[in-house]
């Protein structure tokens, strides 16, 4: 158990474009708590989403030092990062990002194969992580064969059969209806409440938001204070 | 699932690209296939050629003739087991275009000179009885539906006339590479006899002579032996081991066989762009997948064993393919190149296979390494953001 499980300093993000460095993140320092279910809200641009990949070791930030589940990411090779990403983070994406070919329950399974983990357990893992988002009975279907909010809670179920430290999820009820992504807020709640899992949610939705037990607004690359 | 798995349905996920790029790649092992089956048998008969036999041609031209008195003066050189020779006689049987190949020899010599000839006792005995037998090889009885005991008709273009002769042996080859089974022996003595009363001035006359040396002999210095014996008559000799005439015999072909190795090499690249183009559409396509699990924490291995494994997984089905095509490509390859038995038949040998695999596995290296090196290169954000 790491608690604090994010401890970011002074981070700062900046990006060139066109010749004309963009600041992004800017001396930015916080921290998450274990168990934690934190919403991260901003408008378009403000960096959320730079912020949660930072976190997720899939950027790295321009200064400063990102620590996430004890270990410092700004050391870490990209293979390094990768094995890291593997045991310690489940990454929800806004479009599911599910691959076509491939049915709920092999979707489920991808991050398993990093693990050592016979078939027969694999198999067991992914029964139970789709079970847990309510799609016991989908196990065999195509993600075209999925409504949207089906595929996003197989994207959560790939997000957490691997039982990771920490779940990132980057506008997760953004491409949803009201009922799905009700649903899939609710699964949220139920993880982090029955489960203890880490939370951090960044999205632009403030009904959304109301289901962290956290929100932090993000303005221009600076988290504004909590209340 | 497994990682094969995924490779798997990553690979059929393109039905119509993925047949057309076996298809492709098939076309091309057959192409290879085909050339090698080629230089295979070009090259082949040099390499199994006898180390204790010696040819004496002409020292100007193979198509000179010595004289047939030579015979006894080489037999009594030391190292000579036996001495065998023979004129190509160019039979014609009824389709002029097509002469068969078909050499007059005497049969007693001939025998025992070539043990790769395969009759039996009974066969062996009836055509070195007959003057006017001769012995057929199979796939040549076969063509023509000849029987023992059957009288063929020849038109001679090289020596002109009508001649008959009386299959007396069917005979196998044990070795296709130096002995044809589509070829015509008749019997020297026969032909010299005729050609005494139509051309006197060709009788008595041998285009070669076959010296079997012992086994115990250097054949080398029985060579120079021969060649010194008829230095300075009016019919030098050049003699040489079986597996050096052979061998100089496809140097005068070399710059075909040259040719042919170019374009061998020429369709490893055709079947390496085949392959790197349908790796490098599929792989942008599925950039953003990659990115995604490169996000669930698959690593640069991960993606040289999926991306390999595809290309190694085409590559086999379409070598697999092309290999399939070849065994009976290479029969319609030999009617259509019908030699009439001056060249053996073309078969697939175990090393053209090795070979077409052998490329195949090379090409899918080949193939997969750029689209591996661009995989690990890309970030995780760029491959998200792809659009793909």
């Amino acid at each position: 158990m790491y608690d604090p499980v994010v401890t970011l300093q002074r981070i700062s993000k900046a990006y060139v474009r066109a010749g004309t460095e963009v600041s992004v993140l800017r001396d930015l320092s916080f921290t998450i708590p274990a168990g934690t279910f934190l919403a991260i809200m901003g408008p378009s641009g403000s960096g959320k989403s730079t912020l949660l990949n930072v976190m997720a070791g899939i950027d790295r930030p321009t200064s400063g030092s990102v620590v996430v589940a004890g270990t410092r990411l700004d050391d870490l090779s990209e293979g390094d990062m990768a094995r890291w990403r593997a045991r310690h983070i489940g990454y929800v994406f806004q479009s599911y990002n599910l691959i076509p070919v491939l049915t709920a329950s092999e979707n489920v399974e991808l991050p398993l194969l990093l693990t050592h983990l016979s078939r027969q357990e694999r198999r067991e893992h992914v029964r139970t992580a789709l079970r847990l988002v309510g799609l016991g009975e989908r196990m065999d279907h195509y993600p075209r064969q999925l409504s949207g909010g089906q595929e996003q809670r197989v994207g959560l179920a790939r997000a957490i059969v691997s039982d990771p430290t920490m779940i990132l999820a980057d506008e997760p009820t953004g491409n949803l209806d009201r009922e799905s992504a009700e649903d899939i807020l609710t699964l949220f709640g139920r993880l982090n409440r029955e489960l203890g899992k880490t939370i951090v949610m960044v999205t632009h939705d403030p009904r959304a938001a109301e289901r962290a037990q956290m929100i932090r607004h993000l303005e221009k690359g600076v988290l504004e204070s909590p209340p | 699932m497994t990682f094969g798995w995924l490779i798997l349905r990553n690979t059929l996920r393109r039905p119509v690209r993925l047949a057309l790029t076996v298809w492709g790649l098939a076309m091309v092992v057959l192409a290879f296939g085909l050339i090698r089956l080629t230089l295979d048998e070009w090259q082949g008969a040099a390499k199994a050629a006898s180390k204790n036999r010696l040819i004496t041609v002409h020292s100007m031209s193979g198509a000179l003739p010595l004289p047939v008195a030579y015979k006894d003066r080489i037999a009594v050189l030391p190292g000579v087991r036996s001495v065998h020779h023979g004129v190509e006689f160019g039979g014609v049987y009824k389709d002029p275009k097509q002469p068969l190949a078909s050499f007059a020899e005497p049969a007693a010599t001939l025998l025992t000179t070539y043990p790769e000839i395969l009759l039996s006792e009974g066969e062996r005995l009836a055509f070195v009885q007959d003057r006017r037998g001769c012995i057929v090889g199979l796939s040549l009885a076969e063509r023509y539906g000849w029987k023992l005991g059957d009288v063929i008709p020849l038109t001679g273009t090289i020596y002109p006339g009508q001649w008959e002769v009386t299959v007396r042996g069917i005979y196998r080859s044990s070795n296709v590479m130096i002995w044809s089974d589509q070829e015509l022996f008749l019997q020297w003595d026969y032909l010299n006899e005729q050609v005494k009363t139509t051309q006197p001035d060709r009788a008595d006359q041998v285009s070669w002579y076959t010296i079997a040396t012992e086994e115990t002999s250097n054949p080398r210095a029985v060579a120079l032996a021969i060649d010194a014996l008829f230095a300075n008559s009016f019919a030098e000799t050049r003699t040489e081991l079986e597996q050096a005439f052979i061998a100089g015999w496809l140097e005068r072909s070399s710059t075909l066989l040259y040719g042919l190795e170019a374009v061998s090499g020429v369709i490893n690249g055709i079947a390496l762009l085949v392959l790197m183009n349908a790796l490098a559409m599929a792989v942008r396509e599925r950039t953003r997948e990659y990115a995604v699990i490169k996000t669930l924490g698959f690593q640069p291995r991960h993606f040289c064993v999926l991306v390999l494994g595809e290309s190694l997984l085409l590559a086999f089905c379409g070598g697999a393919l092309g290999l399939g095509l070849l065994l009976p490509a290479s029969r319609l390859y030999a009617q259509l190149t019908q030699s009439n038995g001056y060249v053996p038949p073309y078969a697939v040998s175990l090393e053209t296979v090795g070979l077409c695999l052998g490329m195949m596995i090379v090409v899918a290296f080949g193939a997969a390494l750029w689209p591996v090196i661009r995989l690990i290169r890309m970030t995780t954000l760029d491959g998200l953001r792809h659009a793909g």
